[in-house]
């Protein structure tokens, strides 16, 4: 007899998945443990190094902040655009594009705040649109594969931002980087004695309007339809080709404005690398949320406050801030594979 | 710079021989995701698994110093990864898209983290032994094509006549059969007595063996050295290169030539002193995958059963 039996339907109670996440969020920490005492690092210690910054300081918490806007908003554009069955993958080339165009805007024109604030959201999101949605129109023109076309643009986009910073955009000096952008185009800190900026607000304010469209209107309604089954949204009168166009423009739109935000709120300056795989990272963020709007927040200030953590952690214990790049991937990956435990119950009798 | 020296054939000896050179990466990595997705699984995936294969041959070639136990490294590294990405494909079933992306991530986790335990932080780009270019006695004196066809690493020739193994054991052989039969149409292959698992496992397996070779490829015959950007999105070329070739691995040689020559394109144009900005020479690559999967040339037609999972009850 055997001792592990497969069910016929997989436990599908909010027990069941809470603990096989929780599993596997344990699984994750465990298997980075193992890499924290291959650096010879108490895992433990590590631990409490890696959320004492972010969550249990001020200053640091003031980082994850700044650390949680452009991670929401990418997030958003991955669920608005996976939702709608538009399998975009090319956040890191919108958020490089929107950056540059702020940037741009900031350096350039010398306009009054109240012009510029309202015009850089309008010019960023834009851009970021428009980038996204010539995937969309290549793939409901002429049926491209849009999960690859859009990795490829990626690359195009930062070739562009790199000549920009080291051509046309370039201040004088030795690295290849635009000069700082003027104070007024700064967004306002937020937090006193941190340098959490406005960003945070505009994350929020996006999450609810994501949320209002996917839940609350027909718009939404029909984009969901149209990711769930094409034929069914096209039978029943949606055009699919628009819809999923429109679906582009928001996820490029939001992987700009994570751009904006980032330029604007902590950078103040565009620099070649400044994506550093924010661009993927949003995408996991909204894996881990299940592609569910209102637990996106959450989920972006925990990876946020991870990578936050773990540049603390470099500083003082020399162990690499790339060890983060694994705990965040292993979560994902741990949790899809939970999945299967669900087929399984034990038998004890 | 002018269009007599573009033409000038000594520019032409090295643009095709800088040709076949580049694209043997993605080549091998291409014909290993042409049984990977014959059998039903798109792996995107092969980025990470390419970086893996690279850092596993630049360190045993570090340590060891022998090229072929390098690439032999490189070739199991790729294998063992690909194990768990099978795993996650087959016989857990998620989304494969998804599962493909986060390995990239945790790939690039592993292997800057690696590399850097490994060197230590302060080192700097260290080179290692290298396939040297062969020199094969009269033929690679020939003009022209001499020097491109013949002047090549060792590498190269493996990887052409692995295109020809290829192309035989997918359409010449019952297990070829049975692989393709598993991405098709996996109902009836099962019926039939085809596990559609175990051939899916192989499918990903060989993906991670070429995958692997392909990161061993640009250590150790392009770069000599290991840094975390060195794959680049050869990658996601490659998965370009298997549509455009149509899942063909003869037309994926061609199409993976055709990104070669655009590649070696750039790059001369770059070192000729074009007045073109060099970055945005260097998304010419890009830009022409881009165009070659667009769908413009016509409709591509998947294996049917691409990116579904199978599940026998």
């Amino acid at each position: 007899m055997s001792l592990i039996e497969r069910r016929v339907a997989p436990a599908d109670s909010k027990l069941a998945i809470l603990t096989s996440m929780s599993l596997a969020v344990v699984a994750a920490l465990l298997v980075t443990s193992l890499l924290f005492a291959f650096y010879g690092a108490n895992p433990l210690q590590a631990y409490i190094a890696l959320f004492h910054e972010p969550f249990a300081t001020l200053r640091g918490f003031g980082y994850t902040l700044v650390r949680t806007a452009p991670l929401t908003l990418i997030a958003l554009g991955t669920i608005v655009s996976w939702r709608s069955g538009f399998g975009y993958l090319g956040f890191e080339g919108c958020f490089v594009l929107g950056a540059a165009a702020s940037t741009w805007l900031g350096l350039f024109t010398g306009l009054s705040p109240w012009v510029f604030f309202p015009l850089v959201l309008l010019l960023s999101f834009t851009a970021g649109a428009f980038w996204a949605g010539v995937v969309a129109l290549i793939r409901a023109r002429f049926g491209g594969n849009e999960v690859l076309i859009s990795l490829m643009t990626n690359y195009v986009a930062i070739l562009i931002v790199q000549y920009l910073v080291s051509g046309p955009m370039r201040a004088p000096g030795g690295v290849p980087e635009t000069s700082l952008l003027p104070r007024a185009t700064w967004l306002p800190f937020v937090l006193p004695g941190t340098r959490a900026h406005a960003g945070i607000l505009l994350a929020i304010f996006a999450t609810v309007v994501v949320w209002v469209m996917l839940r609350k209107t027909a718009l939404g309604y029909e984009l969901i339809v149209s990711g769930l089954s094409p034929s069914a949204a096209r039978y029943g009168g949606i055009n699919v080709g628009h819809r999923l166009v429109f679906a582009a423009f928001c996820a490029g739109g939001l992987g700009a404005l994570a751009g904006t935000v980032e330029v604007l709120g902590e950078q103040h300056r565009l620099m070649d690398g400044i994506s550093g795989g924010v661009g993927f990272t949003g995408i996991i963020v909204a894996l881990l949320a299940r592609l569910n709007p209102m637990a996106v927040i959450p989920a972006a200030v925990l990876y946020g406050g991870m990578t936050v953590g773990a540049n603390a952690m470099q500083r003082r214990a020399g162990i690499p801030s790339s060890i983060t790049f694994i705990l965040q991937s292993l979560i994902v990956l741990m949790v899809l594979a939970s999945e299967i435990f669900r087929h399984y119950r034990v038998k004890l009798t | 710079m002018n269009f007599h020296r573009l033409l000038s054939s000594a520019f032409l000896v090295t643009w095709l021989a800088a040709s076949l050179r580049l694209s043997g990466p993605v080549l091998l990595a291409a014909l290993g995701e042409t049984f990977t997705e014959r059998s039903g699984v798109l792996n995107v995936g092969i980025e990470g698994t390419i970086l893996l294969g690279a850092l596993a041959s630049f360190l045993t070639a570090y340590v060891t110093g022998m090229v072929w136990i390098s690439l032999l490294a490189a070739m199991l590294t790729g294998i063992v990864f690909n194990l768990l990405l099978a795993w996650m494909y087959v016989t857990v079933r998620a989304s494969q898209v998804v599962v493909g992306l986060v390995f990239n991530v945790l790939a690039l986790g592993i292997a800057a983290t690696v590399y850097r335990r490994a060197l230590g932080e302060s080192a700097g780009p260290q080179n290692v032994a290298m396939f040297a270019p062969m020199h094969i006695r009269w033929l690679s004196d020939l003009p022209l094509i001499g020097p491109a066809l013949f002047g090549q690493t060792i590498l190269l020739y493996l990887t052409l006549g692995l295109v020809l193994l290829a192309q035989f054991i997918l359409f010449r052989t019952s297990f070829g059969l049975a692989l393709r039969s598993a991405g098709e149409n996996p109902g009836a292959a099962d019926a039939a007595g085809v596990s559609v698992a175990r051939m899916r496992y192989i499918g990903v397996l060989i993906g991670g063996a070429t995958a692997g070779m392909a990161g061993a490829y640009l250590v150790l015959a392009q770069i000599g050295l290991f840094r975390e950007s060195i794959v680049a999105g050869q990658g996601f070329i490659a998965l370009g290169i298997v549509i455009f070739g149509r899942w063909n691995p003869l037309k994926a040689a061609l199409a993976a030539l055709v990104f070669g020559a655009c590649d070696a394109l750039q790059l001369s144009l770059q070192l000729g002193g074009a007045s073109i900005p060099p970055q945005l020479l260097a998304a010419l690559p890009y830009l022409v995958t881009i165009l070659a999967i667009s769908g413009l040339f016509g409709k591509a037609i998947q294996p049917a059963a691409l990116m579904l999972p199978y599940s026998k009850d």
